[in-house]
């Protein structure tokens, strides 16, 4: 480390602070957006490293009944026990896990499968963008949750399955926005020099609408990871969700909603604010970023 | 204009040829092939006979493309939706008792809406950066970033439990006069699903007054003495009309998605309620028909956003003339 900092002010161009440098500068100089990695790294901890610490019976219905159900928070369940009888606490862990992960595995499949629609539909342009463009109308004309719940009957339900529902369907507003940009990409002087000098669409596409559309592709990866993650509690919450003994937040959600009116708060509450926040702290990481990526923002 | 609105309309009908398309052949893909609901509905020891009768009573013994053909001519020229797996009646005699239900909550919060965050982002653009403009920002977020269905829970649980002055559901039957004979009941799921999008509608109008608001048009207005009054109703409003009828155009599906996750909240007898009770059912028909009912709905209610930008933009009529 230090020799290479020794050998370095001889040339200028070791002056130059590099862009990632610049841009995780601006990252860090957004408070808000530091707070909200912290949460989201604390609660990944929490719903996966509990588990281990703190092992506690989620799946096995049998296994509950010497416990109290719906009962309040004590010592042995410091957020009391859910309706089952499961421990609160473990629950949301538990349920955290699906709901994080299958979250960002289907954010992760709507920004690659919108990526590639987008670029391809706006860098090729004429007749294959119309058609392109008329299928993604059509598909987003189609109210989204009634699309989900209609796949969701006719496929059967699995853990895989939701993710592959939600990150195939989650991708055309993803796939407008990319497309936006590869269509005024393709038109910029740098595009057009690389097709003068027979540069292929393949290489154009890869060397120079990618990478400069990344800060787009970054920014609605984050929004679409938030969007994935609520669209999943939501069915969790019609009861579409993922199938029991396995949970998710909105699952919870859905299961504490029935005994509201009994004033058991501990089964609703502590879950609603981890699940609200995790949302909330994405989005807010989506904004740092966009922030990040605007030109105008770095110094030169 | 007469051009425009032709291609406008031809889009919509490829759009919803497409729609039609794709929701018929989505249960060729599932496990099992289409006669899979057959052991869902007959149960899983169905004899092959049975089945097979199932399959004919449904009219799955013929091809894709004339099943196809006849799914789409049936819509388009009977208005048959098809015919409901579990119930034994058509699909629209099902869901048509839920639709005036549906079409109630959302239209009447439509109007809610407009109403409240039309003058609300106005006001906010006007008076920027003050109190309440931060106070209306900070409440928009919260409630943009909430899943809807826990804000419905929230609400439900203050007016419901907490504060029990109205009614925690609507009244329970599926009756269409009942919005007229008992209106309290609807209090809740309304406010509700308006909250929803008078966060985001609020926020959208905001941000276009404001953009219009630094506009030269504005400027020039103000040199030559016009009055706040003036500028903001005159000039500021015509123009951040546009671009709010085209996002209210665009959010008619959010719009039915809310309202489904609160007709589930509220127990409100309505096509979302029936949608779920459908998946829980294995009933395809029900819900792809209420999905093309749907879309039909929202593209009818684009046609109507873009027509009216064409009475609101004197610039787009000309440049559609031409």
């Amino acid at each position: 480390m230090s020799t290479v900092t020794e050998a370095a002010p001889t040339s200028a161009a070791d002056v130059i602070v590099p862009l990632w440098r610049q841009r995780l500068r601006i990252f860090f100089h957004n408070k808000l957006a530091i707070a909200s990695v912290v949460y989201l790294v604390l609660v990944a901890a929490f719903c996966y490293l509990l588990p281990i610490f703190h092992p506690t019976n989620q799946t096995n219905q049998a296994a509950t009944f010497n416990v109290a159900w719906n009962a309040p928070p004590s010592a042995a369940h410091w957020l009391g026990t859910d309706s089952s009888g499961f421990d609160e606490l473990g629950r949301i862990a538990y349920g955290g896990e699906y709901s994080l992960a299958l979250g960002f595995l289907a954010g992760i499949i709507t920004i690659v499968v919108g990526t590639a629609y987008g670029m391809i539909s706006g860098f090729i342009g004429g007749v294959t963008d119309s058609v392109m463009m008329r299928l993604l109308d059509a598909f987003l004309s189609i109210p989204y949750l009634f699309l989900l719940i209609a796949l969701i009957s006719i496929f059967k339900r699995s853990t895989v399955l939701l993710i592959l529902i939600i990150g195939l369907t989650g991708w055309w507003g993803n796939a407008r926005i990319i497309r936006g940009d590869a269509m005024t990409i393709r038109e910029l002087e740098y595009s057009q020099a690389a097709r003068s000098m027979g540069a292929g669409k393949l290489r154009i596409i890869r060397r120079h609408v990618y990478p400069n559309s990344i800060s787009n592709i970054v920014t609605v990866a984050t929004f679409s990871v938030a969007d994935a993650i609520l669209f999943l509690s939501a069915l969790g919450f019609l009861g579409l969700g993922i199938v029991a003994p396995q949970t998710d937040w909105g699952t919870m959600l859905q299961q504490g909603t029935t005994q509201l009116q009994n004033g058991y708060w501990w089964e609703i509450f502590p879950v609603a604010g981890v699940f609200i926040l995790v949302v909330v702290a994405i989005n807010y990481i989506g904004d740092a970023l966009r922030d990040v990526f605007e030109v105008r923002l770095i110094e030169r | 204009m007469l051009h425009y609105i032709v291609r406008r309309i031809l889009q919509a009908i490829v759009v919803m040829l497409i729609v039609m398309i794709f929701t018929f052949s989505l249960p060729y893909f599932q496990q099992g092939g289409i006669l899979a609901p057959a052991y869902a509905i007959l149960g899983a020891q169905a004899t092959p006979a049975r089945v097979a009768a199932w399959a004919a009573q449904h009219g799955m013994n013929h091809p894709y493309l004339v099943r196809l053909w006849q799914y789409v001519s049936q819509i388009v020229f009977h208005g048959n939706l098809g015919t409901s797996y579990k119930q034994n009646m058509s699909v629209w005699s099902v869901i048509s008792v839920f639709v005036p239900r549906t079409v109630w909550l959302a239209l009447s919060s439509l109007v809610l809406t407009v109403i409240i965050a039309i003058p609300m982002g106005m006001y906010q653009a006007v008076k920027r950066n003050s109190t309440f403009d931060y106070a209306a920002t900070g409440v928009a977020f919260i409630l943009y970033a909430m899943p809807s269905f826990l804000l419905c829970l929230l609400v439900l649980d203050a007016f419901g439990f907490h504060w029990p002055h109205l009614p925690a559901s609507p009244p329970s039957g599926v009756a269409p006069w009942a919005m007229f004979t008992d209106p309290v009941g609807f209090i809740l799921p309304v406010l509700s699903l308006t909250l929803l999008s008078v966060a985001g509608l609020s926020r959208f109008m905001r941000g276009t007054v404001l953009d219009v608001l630094v506009q030269d048009y504005v400027r020039t207005a103000r040199a030559k003495g016009c009055s706040n009054r003036r500028i903001l109703f005159r000039h500021a409003f015509r123009n951040a009309l546009g671009p709010i009828v085209t996002i209210l155009g665009l959010s008619i599906p959010a719009l039915f998605g809310g309202a489904l996750i609160i007709e589930d909240v509220f127990n409100y007898q309505g096509l979302g309620i029936e949608t779920v009770n459908a998946a829980n059912n294995y009933d395809v028909p029900v819900i792809l028909g209420i999905t093309v009912l749907i879309t039909l709905t929202t593209l009818l209610g684009n046609l109507l956003a873009d027509l009216a930008l064409g009475v609101i933009n004197p610039r787009l009529r000309l440049e559609a003339a031409k």
